[in-house]
């Protein structure tokens, strides 16, 4: 194995770990708020990848743009998902039942994408694809480095909503103790759907990103679950830089595995993060102290 | 007066339990011969096939609350299993069957051992996870499993016709069922199963009355996984050809859920009923609207009205219904409850009068202002 | 009311144990005998450790450091069910009882099971059962005992836990505020009952904010205040100690 095509990898891994930080900080803000695991974010994700795919075959311009279309559309979304659907569940059972309505949701979504767009692969052809440039060596495909790009930024503009905005102030409280949070006079049930909906709108990016480099099919949801939630379990449920540091180290873990493995059996070391993880601490690597201090 | 009227009730409740069982039982037995093709006999065979793999899940499911999404991947690895040692040991096949049942338990005492480890999401998440790895494994190494090419399971009576073969499994499935529900029963009335019911309401406090609830799930995680295992094997035997798509599918860990909660999960026949519901419906979908996605819309919808409208299932919802429409039933009911109140209220103040005058005894009184 | 003279056999005891979340010392260097055979009370104001305490104890936490013993065993950082085998049994703060199961299943849950033959006997067994009434009578709920544990009062919940319990038949009871929630009467009421089984040899560790019931009730009240006992012995003395006062007081 040469050094360069090491490099190559670790490069590669760094740009879809940012992706992965991306989606898992929206899973983790979802649990965080409400306790809810939501199973049907990748639907969503794999749902913004499909509009950003038929904007741009119905209109030719950059599917980025669709953008300014889809984040506010699935922002307002996830607002009512959390107010009409997940607001309606038992409190005792929160956990287990939004577990199974997201999943009902994911089903749904996949199933209509499937009728809709038909079960065909389809894939954006733009003029810069196939362009690469190259880094230290490497060569990185551009599409990969917008991805990336966008990837960082949102979390960026996401880490800036949670620390330094009245918002932000109020969804942390939330997170960490609802009912003093209720006490210091936060509109709770409010501040959830908005966090909620916040969650849905990084679904909305990183689909779109995913849409410039990637092959779609409806059910491509499964693939992109099973890493995000083991993402989650590893860097502790509910810590948002917990899941950032675990989406980066597992990416670049599965980038560089991939020279010797396969890109089929790096998947696995998802989830053999997943159940060192359960075996050795249950609550998460990254979880506890960061987790607050966030 | 009201112990013999209720003793009355109890057996007509129960004169009523053995004519609907003996009349259930009667039309599923004779399914075979009414059915009008083999067509129809064939989609009977699938649905007593989700009928045993949703009444295994809820070992886990109905007793102790964790829903498992996965089971999926014990049902493959039934089937996988069952195959593999019928083609690679040439075992005769029921022989494999059941030692592919044994295994694939085995194989879920490390894999329930982790899982179990945490509650609530976490678990299920490592449920779907099991499920996504074994569909990588079985995908990936395919000079062993066939891959996405498939695996040809030999049959196992390879001179009968389709529609005896069918009517064969169906009843091969309908004993499988019968020893399932059989051993869902015998837990339910055991201290056993009464333990893991407490796991479900709260189990920490189970665990604080000396129950040992990490035993306890792990035993009737492996048992519902060996019963699954055997419906994966039953189906390989009967259906004869495997996919790692369609054997390690998330879907049919998610209908084993959605049919077991539909019919509710405490009750013995709930998956049953939930099955027959929802199966059929499955089958007519496929029928009416072939490849399409069709089922999987219908899927999502039916598991979301479930879980935000009844999620203990149509069982107890219909109960409460029958209870409502039930005067001499709800009257009594209310009656006792009455008296049941006025009973304690009566004993609580006569106590209270007591107590004042016993000079050891505290003067009631709530003032807490020591407290601050 | 007064203490026996003779030295107090050893119950249930720790040695500096600590216990802490996140930088917050909940218990901080514990060290505490609890009295056998008497009714040990355990009062501090909100926030001085004392249920982070009774679950360090009851194996429901692991402690950071430090021992727990119960009879000359250690049994530190044991899971709750091999404590509670132990002969330790306790109430939770917010009653919780199991509500989806009738009054009877929740008093029978707590059965004791010996070996794998008794768990695969039906849960109705006649002797179990009459055991499990004859401690719903104690309480005085045994007319109920077809209810769902959902559908009694706040009052009788209380009672319901406390028969469960009793089920498993503990030397040593742990209470988390008995008192909380409930009306005069059945403060009264439970301030009796735990006298009664007390006189029968069983110990208890009580938390308890309701001042009168622990001074009346208790032979031993340990004060505790950020995290550790700052003074114990008689309620009289206890009730006079400056460092008690201050405690409370926060002077």
């Amino acid at each position: 194995m040469d050094g360069s095509l090491l490099f190559q990898s670790l490069v590669l891994g760094i740009l879809l770990g940012g992706l992965y930080a991306l989606l898992a900080a929206g899973l983790t803000l979802y649990f965080g708020i409400m306790r809810v695991v939501m199973i049907a974010h990748s639907a969503f994700l794999i749902l913004a990848a499909y509009l950003a795919w038929w904007f741009h075959r119905e209109t030719g311009i950059d599917p980025l743009l669709s953008l300014f279309v889809t984040v506010p559309l699935f922002f307002a979304v996830g607002v009512l998902m959390q107010r009409l659907l997940v607001a309606r569940l038992r409190p005792v059972t929160l956990t287990m039942m939004s577990v199974l309505l997201t999943f009902a949701i994911a089903l749904t979504i996949e199933g209509l994408l499937g009728f809709v767009f038909s079960g065909t692969q389809r894939r954006i052809q733009l003029g810069y694809s196939g362009e690469s440039i190259e880094v230290f060596g490497a060569h990185v495909a551009v599409v990969k480095l917008i991805t990336f790009g966008l990837a960082a930024a949102s979390l960026a503009a996401l880490y800036v909503i949670m620390k330094y905005t009245k918002f932000g102030q109020s969804l942390r409280a939330t997170i960490q103790h609802k009912e003093a949070a209720q006490l210091v006079g936060i509109k709770t049930d409010r501040v959830a759907g908005y966090g909620f909906g916040l969650g849905l709108a990084t679904a909305a990016i990183g689909g779109t990103a995913l849409s410039l480099d990637a092959t779609i099919y409806p059910s491509l949801h499964w693939h992109w679950i099973g890493p995000l939630m083991a993402i989650i379990v590893v860097g502790g449920l509910g810590s948002i830089p917990g899941a950032a540091i675990a989406a980066m180290v597992l990416g670049i873990g599965q980038s560089l595995l991939q020279i010797p493995m396969g890109t089929t059996w790096a998947q696995t070391i998802f989830y053999v993060a997943l159940f060192a993880t359960l075996m050795l601490r249950p609550q998460g690597f990254f979880g506890g102290r960061l987790a607050q201090r966030f | 007066m009201l112990n013999a009227s209720d003793r009355l009730s109890v057996s007509k409740a129960f004169v009523a339990k053995v004519v609907v069982f003996a009349a259930c039982a009667a039309a599923l037995l004779t399914f075979p011969s009414w059915a009008a093709n083999p067509y129809i006999l064939s989609a009977g065979v699938v649905v007593l096939s989700y009928a045993v793999l949703s009444t295994s899940w809820n070992f886990v499911g109905g007793f102790t609350g964790y829903i498992s999404l996965g089971h999926a991947a014990f049902f493959g690895l039934g089937a996988y299993g069952t195959a593999l040692l019928i083609t690679k040991l040439d075992l005769s096949s029921f022989v494999a069957w059941f030692l592919a049942g044994v295994g694939v338990a085995l194989f879920a005492i490390p894999v329930g051992w982790a899982a179990l480890r945490v509650r609530g999401a976490s678990f299920v998440i490592v449920s779907i996870a099991l499920v996504l790895i074994m569909l990588l494994v079985f995908q990936s190494w395919s000079d062993f499993t066939g891959g996405s090419n498939g695996l040809v399971v030999p049959r196992p009576f390879p001179d009968m016709l389709r529609p005896e073969h069918h009517e064969t499994f169906f009843y091969l499935f309908a004993a499988l069922l019968a020893v399932t529900l059989l051993c869902w029963w015998l837990i339910d009335r055991s201290r056993f199963g009464m333990g893991l019911k407490a796991i479900r309401e709260d189990e920490d406090k189970a665990e604080a009355l000396g129950i040992p609830t990490y035993s306890y799930k792990l035993v009737v995680y492996v048992v519902s996984a060996f019963f699954t295992a055997l419906g994966g094997g039953m189906y390989a035997l009967w259906f004869g050809d495997l996919d790692p798509v369609f054997q390690f599918s998330i879907l049919i860990g998610s209908y084993m859920v959605l049919m077991a909660l539909l019919g509710g999960v405490r009750q013995l026949y709930g998956p049953l009923l939930g099955a027959l519901i929802v199966g059929t419906a499955l089958e007519y979908f496929k029928l009416e609207f072939g490849d399409t996605q069709f089922h999987l819309v219908a899927t999502g919808l039916l598991l979301g009205i479930v879980v935000l409208f009844m999620p203990d299932g149509i069982i107890p919802a219909g109960m409460k219904l029958v209870d409502r429409f039930t005067p001499e039933r709800s009257s009594i009911r209310e009656m006792t409850a009455a008296e049941l109140l006025e009973r304690d209220q009566s004993e609580s103040s006569e106590r209270a009068g007591r107590h004042a005058s016993t000079p050891s005894d505290p003067e009631p009184s709530t003032t807490e202002k020591a407290k601050r | 009311m007064t203490l026996t003279d003779a030295p107090p056999r050893e119950s249930l005891a720790t040695v500096s144990l600590s216990k802490s979340f996140g930088g917050v010392k909940a218990v901080d260097d514990a060290t505490v005998t609890f009295v056998d055979g008497k009714v040990n009370a355990l009062i501090g104001p909100n926030g001085s450790g004392k249920t982070t305490f009774f679950n360090c104890v009851t194996g429901m936490i692991k402690p950071d450091s430090g021992s727990v013993s119960y009879r000359g065993n250690d049994v530190t950082g044991r899971s709750p069910h091999r404590i509670a085998r132990a002969g330790i049994g306790r109430s939770f703060q917010l009653c919780r009882i199991f509500p989806r199961m009738t009054v009877l299943e929740n008093v029978l849950v707590a059965h004791r099971t010996d070996g794998l033959r008794s768990l695969l006997k039906g849960a109705r067994n006649d002797d179990e059962i009459e055991r499990a009434r004859g401690y719903l009578r104690r309480v005085g709920i045994d007319h109920l005992e077809r209810s769902e544990a959902a559908d009694i009062s706040y009052g009788q919940q209380k009672l319901l836990e406390l028969a469960g319990v009793l089920m498993a038949e503990p030397d040593l009871i742990m209470l988390d505020e008995p008192a909380g929630g409930v009306n005069p009467a059945l403060i009264g009421r439970i301030g009796t009952l735990i006298r009664e089984l007390n006189a029968e040899g069983r110990t208890f560790v009580v938390v308890e904010h309701n001042m009168e019931m622990v001074m009346s009730l208790s032979d031993h009240v340990i004060v505790f205040d950020r995290g550790r006992p700052i003074a114990e012995g008689p309620p009289s003395e206890v009730q006079t100690d400056p460092r008690v006062l201050e405690a409370y007081l926060g002077v």
